[in-house]
């Protein structure tokens, strides 16, 4: 999928080359009524886990997503209940215990009851299934002089069934992969059942200010996740994306896993992280 | 009331009994001789399709077929025929027939228009009696008038200033016909289907004009020899070749050269015609400052070969190719795309009224990319589609008033969705191929062409079609989600899914007097593959799928009916035509539909209908100094699928409902020439959000109504000049020099509409369109010797 990308991107290039000016323009956009916003995570780590609840608003962002409060929240598996709690610091974000950790093999639930309607009703629900974890025998870092990246590479077997996996960056135990579009999802459908002998699964940019120097301790966040998160991640990236008519279909909505037209995603992610230290010198 | 009953009645008798005719050229009657033969330019030998045989005493004619042949059947007599033909000097020949007679004429160009205008009417008159509706004629000389973008003369640009005809999106080769998809559209040169008519992201079309002769596109009242798509025929035929001196024509411009030879091998038997075209753009790129730029290279060219071997009176052999080819590639990446399509026909003469062609075809897209060798990732990425056609058409030209047309073809299919390999020692990419699809479309026609009384003309014909999908090959089962459940193997050159259809293809007109006429027309198309694409403007990663099990053909049904008006000694044509089609099955893509290397890709599609519909005005001038057309088309184009909108109806993306094209020329001296056109049309239909929503440091957009915006109307002028050489008749070469400007006052179309995050206050978004061509111009230096 990062290939296409690259393809894409040297399409667009092309296109480029040609010509392809942008400028500013007014336009108006009619507003719709407003959706109950959930992005909510819970991991195979023990720590707080966050489920965040706002609403949505007119697209360009006049006025603020405001957070919903005073919801009630709980996340639930086959064994037991979370009840989460509002940060008061923090509206609209709601934590379990900072005991809380996630099963792989349990399909967790999220619950929201909410102080008053949205879109017509108080009560949401979504359904992640925890898959078992995927584990990395090593990572290596090289920088890729030609795109100008620092390139993460995985080594791994990946097994006989089609599988989904999400990756995220941490350089320094600072996580770098902080926004969805930064996020690495990919599917095995070109390397099914073979061992991923140094295949990319990330990818640092000194021009965006992700640049490494030696020693600094790279770590990846491997998580195995479910089609439907990988077809919602693809879904989000095209349509937040540049859009352009060569590629791409009309746009249309975003399917999450959010019940009742709620936006947004509920995951559970099964984690293993795999660490290593960067020694090569700086290339720029 | 009582004589509309009464023409009625003639004309269902007239309809219902066609065959009736043969007792008058029948044993026991006068014997009646035919006059046949080909119908040629004196200069180049070039055969004229469509010039028209006017039979002075009778008031009747006909007109040469698609090789420049005609046969017309006569009592016994004295007899004066006219022969002309658009841009030609009008010949007339006297004939005293009392026997079969092979009459090959050679017409020569008119240099001085204006002259024989009132001979050249009785043409006029005859195309005005016509039965056919939505048809357009062009030459090559025409075309390149028309001041083009960077100077590339383009015919499928031109064929877009047509009414009802839009390009897909800016700069593109991809059009819409009437409201329909592009796919919608069959493209045939020389007869054999061009699967993609885009060269460098369908900025340039591949169709070199130089070695092309002659256009005609039908939008919708297709003729019944030919089948396979909704929308509209694009009939394209490449030039024979000059059998009588050696001559060349070729160009030097912005971005491409080229150079096409022809000449006789044997003289007025065999000759050839040999046309290449190559950009070089590329070349200024390594010029460029900056390095990603400077180490691609990028270019397209375009081959053209024919080759004809007139043997005698009664054969002739043709073989024509094309080949071409676009070529991007870099140090990490590479990309290929392009068409070829070989040819041969024999044309012979069963007897002095029977025509026959038969044709073998053989027609290749295919593209591959890859990314260079040495990384895990390294892959190649091939796809295409193959056919192999086989056809023989036949023309029985009865008497004046009957011809006869009847044939059969089969294609072959051979579609090769996707083939991933993994390159190079490091790779990690395993092997991933989609299935080949093999089908086999045929069909079979018969369609008359009668004239019934001095007014009235009809045509009608009736096509069987047939799809069979062959093994090997799996086709998935899907529930009513459209959720994969279950598969079936079939093996190897198993028939295993037929599909068939009859399309009548009726169209009658009515002379109101010699300068106007009505016409009418009724047509089914049925398609059965398809272009699995949702963006608009077109890519080279073309995928064509088959109908199956799971899609079935799409069924369209066109309604067309005109008004036809010729002025000033039929210098001047106008025409009002109103249509309305209706779609069947009609094909749509889910939301996020995956398109590319999908196995299960017809998990992807949605069925429903479409509907458009339109008026189209148009007024022509064909001769004189000052040539052109204006047209207007108001048109609406609307899709209904269940699945998609929730349901609810939702304009097409090819809905534009006001169009304005005028394309002028001015001849002055015959030394310079002026070019113009302008195009307006209502802006694309667009979706936009109407809420949005933050996650996780992007703006979710949130969507009401599909295609429920308007990007802004798009308008452009273009001009060009055209400064021709002093011509001295001892000089063989001549050059000429055209300068054009491509949207000469600069407006900024909008390609396409995104939205930012405002630099300083990232909550907050902004819209940016880009625009793709702000003023273009270029300079195109033209020869011929």
């Amino acid at each position: 999928m990062e290939r296409s990308r690259a393809f894409v991107f040297s399409l667009l290039l092309l296109i480029g080359i040609l010509t392809g000016c942008t400028e500013r323009m007014e336009l108006e956009l009619d507003e719709t009524y407003a959706r109950l916003v959930v992005d909510g995570e819970i991991t195979s780590e023990t720590r707080a886990h966050c489920v965040r609840l706002t609403t949505s608003s007119s697209f360009l962002g006049e006025e603020p997503d405001l957070p919903v409060r005073g919801a009630s929240v709980r996340i639930s598996d086959s064994h037991s209940i979370h009840v989460m709690k509002e940060d008061p610091d923090e509206p609209g974000h709601y934590y379990t215990d900072a005991q809380v950790k996630g099963i792989p093999g349990e399909t967790y639930l999220l619950d929201i009851v909410l102080p008053e309607e949205i879109n017509g009703t108080d009560h949401y629900t979504a359904a992640c299934p925890m898959l078992p974890v995927a584990q990395l025998d090593s990572i290596g870092i090289v920088w890729k002089e030609q795109w100008e990246v620092w390139e993460i590479q995985c080594f791994a077997l990946d097994p006989p069934t089609t599988d989904f996996y999400l990756f995220d960056i941490l350089i320094n135990d600072i996580l770098v992969t902080d926004t969805i579009n930064e996020r690495f999802v990919i599917d095995d459908r070109f390397f099914n059942g073979n061992y991923t002998n140094g295949a990319g699964i990330g990818y640092l940019s000194p021009d965006e200010g992700e640049n490494l120097q030696p020693g600094d301790k790279i770590t990846v966040r491997t998580s195995r996740i479910s089609k439907e998160y990988y077809d919602y991640f693809w879904e989000v990236v095209s349509e937040t994306g540049y859009k352009n008519p060569l590629f791409g279909g009309p746009p249309a909505n975003i399917k999450g896993n959010i019940s009742n037209g709620g936006i947004g995603f509920f995951l559970a992610c099964p984690v293993s992280e795999t660490s290593a230290i960067n020694e090569e010198g700086i290339a720029k | 009331m009582k004589v509309n009953l009464r023409t009625t009645l003639l004309v269902l008798t007239l309809v219902i009994s066609p065959f009736s005719l043969f007792a008058d050229g029948g044993e026991g009657s006068v014997k009646r001789f035919t006059i046949s033969g080909v119908v040629t330019d004196q200069v180049n030998g070039e055969t004229l399709l469509g010039a028209t045989i006017y039979v002075n005493e009778l008031e009747t004619g006909t007109a040469t077929n698609l090789y420049g042949f005609y046969s017309i059947t006569l009592f016994p007599g004295n007899y004066s025929l006219t022969f002309s033909y658009v841009g030609y000097q009008t010949l007339q020949k006297n004939i005293a027939l009392n026997a079969d007679i092979t009459l090959n004429i050679e017409l020569a160009l008119r240099e001085q228009v204006l002259e024989e205008v009132v001979i050249q009417g009785e043409m006029k008159k005859e195309e005005l009696k016509m039965a056919e509706t939505s048809v357009f004629r062009m030459d090559t000389r025409t075309i390149r008038q028309i001041p083009a973008l960077m100077g590339e003369v383009d015919i499928i640009k031109a064929i877009q200033l047509l009414p009802g005809v839009q390009s897909a999106a800016e700069g593109t080769s991809g059009y819409s016909v009437r409201g329909g998809n592009p796919d919608q559209n069959l493209i045939l040169l020389d007869e054999a289907t061009v699967y993609n008519a885009s060269h460098l992201m369908g900025f340039f079309s591949v169709f070199n004009n130089d070695a092309i002769k002659d256009v005609t596109l039908y939008k919708g009242d297709i003729p019944a020899s030919c089948g396979g798509r909704l929308s509209s025929l694009l009939d394209i035929r490449m030039k024979e070749g000059n059998n009588k001196n050696f001559t060349g024509t070729g160009g030097i411009g912005t971005i491409s050269s080229r150079l096409t030879l022809e000449g006789p091998i044997s003289k007025d038997r065999i000759s050839f015609m040999l046309s290449g075209r190559r950009t070089y753009a590329d070349l200024f790129l390594k010029l460029s400052k900056n390095e990603d730029l400077r180490y691609n290279t990028l270019y397209f060219y375009d081959l053209n070969a024919k080759l004809n071997f007139r043997i005698n009176d009664s054969n002739r052999l043709y073989l024509s190719a094309y080949k071409g080819k676009d070529i991007f590639k870099n140090d990490d990446f590479r990309m290929g795309w392009g068409n070829q399509t070989v040819t041969m026909r024999w044309n012979h003469l069963m007897s002095k009224k029977v025509f026959s062609n038969f044709s073998v075809i053989y027609s290749l897209f295919d593209y591959s990319l890859g990314m260079a060798e040495g990384e895990p990732t390294s892959f190649t990425w091939e796809a295409g589609l193959e056919d192999v056609t086989a056809r023989a058409d036949f023309g029985w030209y009865i008497s004046p008033s009957y011809t006869l047309k009847f044939g059969l073809s089969g294609i072959f299919h051979n579609f090769q969705p996707g083939s991933v390999k993994g390159t190079g020692d490091e790779t990690l990419v395993a092997d991933y191929d989609l299935q080949h699809n093999l089908a086999l479309e045929s069909g079979i026609y018969l369609s008359i062409e009668q004239k019934a009384g001095d007014r009235f003309n009809m045509k009608y014909g009736l096509r069987l079609s047939v799809f069979n999908n062959i093994g090997s090959g799996t086709v998935y089962h899907f529930d009513s989600s459209y959720v994969m459940i279950d598969s079936t193997l079939y093996s190897a050159g198993q028939m295993y899914h037929t599909y068939w259809g009859l399309e009548p293809r009726i169209g009658i007109s009515y002379a109101l007097s010699g300068k106007s006429s009505l016409k009418a027309s009724y047509a089914r198309n049925m398609q059965y593959v398809n272009l699995a694409s949702n963006s608009t403007a077109g890519t080279p990663l073309d995928i064509w799928f088959p109908c199956s099990p799971n899609v079935r053909p799409q069924i369209a049904d066109q309604v067309d009916l005109g008004y036809f008006r010729h002025f000033r000694d039929h210098t001047i044509e106008a025409s009002v035509e109103g249509f309305y089609k209706h779609v069947r099955n009609a094909i749509d893509f889910k939301d996020h539909a995956e398109l590319l290397l999908n196995r299960q890709l017809e998990g992807e599609l949605r069925f429903g209908t479409g509907h458009s519909y339109g008026i189209e005005f148009l007024v022509r001038k064909t001769e004189g100094d000052f040539s052109g057309w204006i047209s207007y088309t108001w048109s609406r184009s609307f899709r209904e699928i269940k699945e998609i909108n929730d349901g609810r109806e939702y304009v097409s993306p090819y809905d534009r409902p006001n169009n304005v094209s005028v394309v002028l020329n001015y001849d002055l001296k015959d030394r310079l020439i002026f070019g113009i056109n302008w195009v307006y049309s209502t802006g694309s239909p667009v979706t936009f959000p109407t809420g949005g929503a933050w996650y996780q440091g992007v703006r979710i957009p949130v969507y009401s109504d599909r295609n429920s915006y308007r990007l802004p109307d798009y308008h452009r002028m273009d001009f060009s000049l055209t400064y021709r050489g002093q011509g001295k008749p001892d000089r063989k070469w001549h050059g000429e020099l055209n300068l054009s400007l491509y949207n000469i006052y600069n407006r900024k179309n909008t390609w396409v509409i995104n939205f930012e995050q405002e630099p300083d206050d990232p909550s907050q978004l902004y819209a940016e369109k880009t625009y793709l061509f702000g003023i273009v111009p270029a300079l195109t230096y033209n020869f011929r010797f």
